[in-house]
């Protein structure tokens, strides 16, 4: 499946091209910023300059791989609103599986790996302890566990309702407020982002695990979240499929 | 009685990119993309007066619609000239463009989430037409094609045949001199089309607007067009009476007959020259004078359960035009 | 002109008929000014700090001035022009006595009354809400030339968004990208929106002031809050009017081009 998705990336091979392009340039300038804010200020919220690169740059390893690996929810409305999501539900492929995923992007091949490169060179510059690696990484994993149900949620909500692209939109946005740790923002706003949306789970608390500022208990209650928020997607996504109305015209 | 329409040596050249297939050749065509000259209109010639209603005819891709769009100063000709009552349509003035309209089959003015009244009321703007004769104009096409009752909804709740009829009135508010109908007829049911037909018809006889108008329909020529012009591959193959094209080239109709039992095909061969034997379909051309005979003695004689009479396809009749005669008037 | 008021209505009602997606603009607008109010916030939360020459006054003033500036300069339906170049649907519009320009100038105005209305309604809230400082300019050459600094960046904006767009005529399906990249990403972040572009050192700020971009958001609103030294005004002011200008022409050259070029298909 997702061998003719690189071959139509190829087909509008500029298109792809500039996007690449623009979606690098958005990541350097935003490094800029950050990099000239704390020039000026020295601390944000009391991070360093390498923490905060360091947050900004977990969140976009978490937001890459989990575009990586759900591309195809961008294309979920059009295969409910044509009436294809009726050929997959049919199919014995899981339907679930099938709109999640199958749609990965030839770009990310070229994104992903410097990344990584960038995460290990700022992490060791933060000198962190075996534990603490071990903590940050399992955090990721947790984190795309919670990608996962929110992207479960997403598509099972558009089933019902037939709204996605904004609903994407608006998640997208969400995990974006996670640029920066969310301690800079003022209670309540960091309740919520902590506990109901928990995008600080998803974003800042791995890189504070990496910090030393996590403890094992923070770990593992996250864990449980992380999985929590599977099952209870999933359930929604079963829920979901009762109320499907076919809508082929 | 002026010219309306008048085209001279009009030559019009595409570029279009090949795409490769596969993988490979998408990387290849990233570095060197082929590109190859296709030249749609091939030195077209033909005057139109004021008042007349012709049909222009022509299989798929033979550049009909590419004409119309000339006409109207969307494309620009490669060479050549084309005038469209004493304008240069390139130019596209203004003065020129509350003139004419042309009407895509399936491209759509009105407004998708609105109803179509405001789209109207748009045009109205647009083309700077006083109120009353806007109002009197609307009155006398929304009776004509009967859609007083559509005005209000929302046109995406509309089904096609609706549609085609409000985006009539939508291109035809400003009251043009000339019209260019781009098949109007497609996508539409028998009840459809006629109804399309109707109103061009009346359109031109109560207007007196030139029409100019394109299908690959037989049906909408032969019940709309006293003269045609046939177009194939970029040229004109026939410009003349319909009359004259009928009497010549389409003289024969299509019987095509859907059996009950089997039968030994051979009997049917009395009555008309077999085509096609697929049972329980069997596809007979008779001649156009006698077809209707044909059918009854089918009837008589044979254990049918349904018949249709058809003409030929369009196909077929430019086949026979080119092969039989082929006026062009220059030389490429 | 009657006819583009005609325009004017017919946009400001379908816009107001999409009204979810409307919606939900205005809320992404309004989470990134959140964003940033916090960001600033945080940063200026000693009471007393100045960084790069902002004060907490200051900084909030000007996160207050981006939401209605953009609302202001960066609202548009010019973004529709690609897609209806690919689709074919600019046919009907070649069609027809309306200047295609003065057509998409008056449905983008139509959407910055509708979204100025909206964002002044989301600055008073939040402004009751965070209570952040507000200053209000008091002198009239400031004022004058912060409405003069205004008007360009409408058309600059217009300018850039309408040429971006326009390679759809060349690249039907990649039109997007384009945008995306000009309009999405350079704006973006080059404009001041997300932060005031003097926190960058010298060198680069005298690099971007060469270019379009800062006329947008950043110079009238620094403008607008005193912080241009008299003379300045004026060479931004030309600066900016520049580009007006070789925007205003470069746009029709390549919309001639792009006709030439246009194969009125689509589907």
């Amino acid at each position: 499946m997702s061998k003719n998705s690189f071959a139509a990336v190829l087909a509008n091979r500029f298109g792809a091209g500039v996007f690449f392009v623009g979606k690098v340039l958005r990541f350097v300038f935003f490094l800029g910023f950050i990099f000239f804010l704390l020039k000026g200020t020295n601390t944000l919220a009391g991070y360093t300059l390498n923490q905060t690169m360091f947050f900004f740059l977990t969140f976009n390893l978490v937001d890459i791989i989990a575009q990586f690996l759900f591309r195809e929810v961008y294309r979920f409305r059009s295969l409910v609103v044509s009436g294809s999501f009726d050929l997959v539900l049919v199919k014995p492929i899981s339907a679930l599986f099938r709109s999640l995923m199958g749609g990965a992007d030839i770009l990310d091949f070229f994104t992903i790996p410097p990344l990584l490169i960038a995460i290990y060179l700022m992490g060791r510059s933060l000198d962190p302890t075996g534990i603490q690696i071990f903590f940050y990484l399992a955090l990721v994993i947790n984190s795309l566990f919670l990608a996962t149900a929110f992207h479960i949620a997403v598509i099972s909500f558009g089933i019902i309702t037939l709204e996605i692209d904004h609903t994407i939109m608006i998640y997208r946005d969400l995990v974006a407020l996670g640029r920066f740790p969310v301690d800079i923002y003022q209670q309540p706003l960091q309740g919520i982002l902590t506990y109901l949306i928990p995008v600080g789970i998803m974003v800042t608390l791995p890189a504070k695990a990496l910090m030393g500022l996590v403890s094992t208990q923070g770990v593992l209650l996250s864990f449980a979240l992380g999985i929590g928020a599977l099952l209870v997607s999933f359930r929604f996504w079963n829920f979901a499929l009762t109320k499907y109305t076919s809508a082929s015209s | 009685m002026d010219r309306a329409v008048l085209v001279d040596h009009l030559v019009k050249d595409f570029e279009v990119t090949q795409k490769e297939v596969g993988l490979v050749g998408s990387v290849r065509s990233l570095f060197s993309p082929k590109k190859k000259a296709v030249r749609a209109l091939k030195s077209v010639s033909f005057s139109i007066m004021q008042g007349e209603l012709v049909g222009f005819i022509g299989p798929n891709g033979a550049g009909k619609t590419t004409t119309l769009k000339v006409l109207s100063g969307l494309l620009y000709p490669t060479s050549g000239l084309s005038q469209v009552l004493g304008y240069n349509p390139w130019d596209r003035k203004p003065d020129y463009l509350k003139k004419i309209a042309l009407v895509m089959g399936q491209k759509n003015q009105l407004w998708w989430d609105l109803p179509a009244i405001e789209t109207f009321e748009l045009n109205r703007a647009i083309y700077e037409i006083p109120k009353r004769q806007y109002k009197e104009t609307l009155d006398e096409l929304v009776t004509l094609l009967d859609v007083g009752k559509l005005l209000k909804t929302q046109v995406r709740r509309l089904s096609l045949g609706q549609r085609m009829r409000l985006e009539l009135i939508a291109a035809l508010l400003h009251r043009p001199e000339v019209l260019f109908l781009d098949e109007p007829t497609i996508g539409l049911d028998i009840l459809g089309q006629e109804k399309i037909r109707d109103f061009v018809y009346d359109y031109n006889r109560k207007f007196q607007a030139t029409i100019l108008l394109t299908s690959h329909n037989m049906e909408d020529l032969i019940n709309l067009s006293r003269r045609v012009i046939v177009i194939n591959e970029g040229r004109i193959i026939f410009d003349g009476a319909l009359d004259e094209l009928v009497n010549r080239f389409a003289k024969k109709k299509i019987i095509t007959v859907y059996l009950n039992k089997e039968i030994d095909v051979k009997e049917m061969e009395n009555i008309g020259k077999v085509r096609k034997v697929q049972f329980p379909q069997v596809v007979l051309s008779v001649p156009r004078t006698t077809a209707a005979v044909a059918a009854a003695e089918i009837l008589q004689n044979f254990p049918v359960g349904d018949l249709t009479i058809e003409e030929e396809s369009i196909e077929e009749i430019i086949g026979k035009v080119f092969k039989g005669e082929s006026p062009t008037k220059s030389k490429k | 002109m009657r006819k583009y008021l005609s325009v004017f209505r017919i946009s400001f009602a379908r816009e107001f008929a999409y009204r979810l997606n409307f919606v939900m603009w205005r809320v992404r607008n309004v989470m990134q000014i959140f964003f940033v109010f916090f960001l600033w916030s945080s940063v200026f939360s000693e009471p007393g700090r100045v960084v790069f020459g902002y004060d907490r006054d200051k900084i909030l003033t000007y996160v207050f001035g981006i939401l209605i500036l953009k609302a202001v300069v960066l609202s548009a339906r010019t973004v529709d022009i690609a897609g209806e170049i690919s689709t074919g649907d600019i046919t009907n519009f070649l069609l027809k006595p309306i200047n295609y320009f003065k057509y998409w100038f008056t449905r983008d105005i139509s959407s910055k009354a509708l979204n100025l209305s909206f964002a002044a309604v989301e600055a008073g809230t939040l402004y009751i809400i965070l209570r952040p400082p507000f200053f209000l300019q008091t002198d009239p050459f400031l004022i004058f030339a912060f409405l003069v600094s205004l008007v360009a960046a409408v058309i600059i904006f217009f300018c850039l968004l309408f040429l971006v767009n326009l390679v759809a005529f060349w690249m039907p399906e990649n039109g997007w990208a384009a945008q995306f990249l000009f309009i999405g990403i350079l704006t973006e972040s080059l404009s001041g929106g997300l932060f005031p572009l003097d926190i960058l050192p010298q060198v680069i700020q005298k690099v971007l002031y060469v270019m379009p971009f800062p006329y947008l958001l950043f110079f009238p609103l620094q403008v607008y809050l005193g912080k241009v030294p008299a003379e300045q005004v004026t060479v931004g002011l030309s600066i900016s009017y520049f580009w007006v200008l070789a925007l205003a022409a470069s746009l029709n050259i390549v919309w001639n081009k792009g006709l030439r070029r246009y194969e009125a298909v689509g589907r």
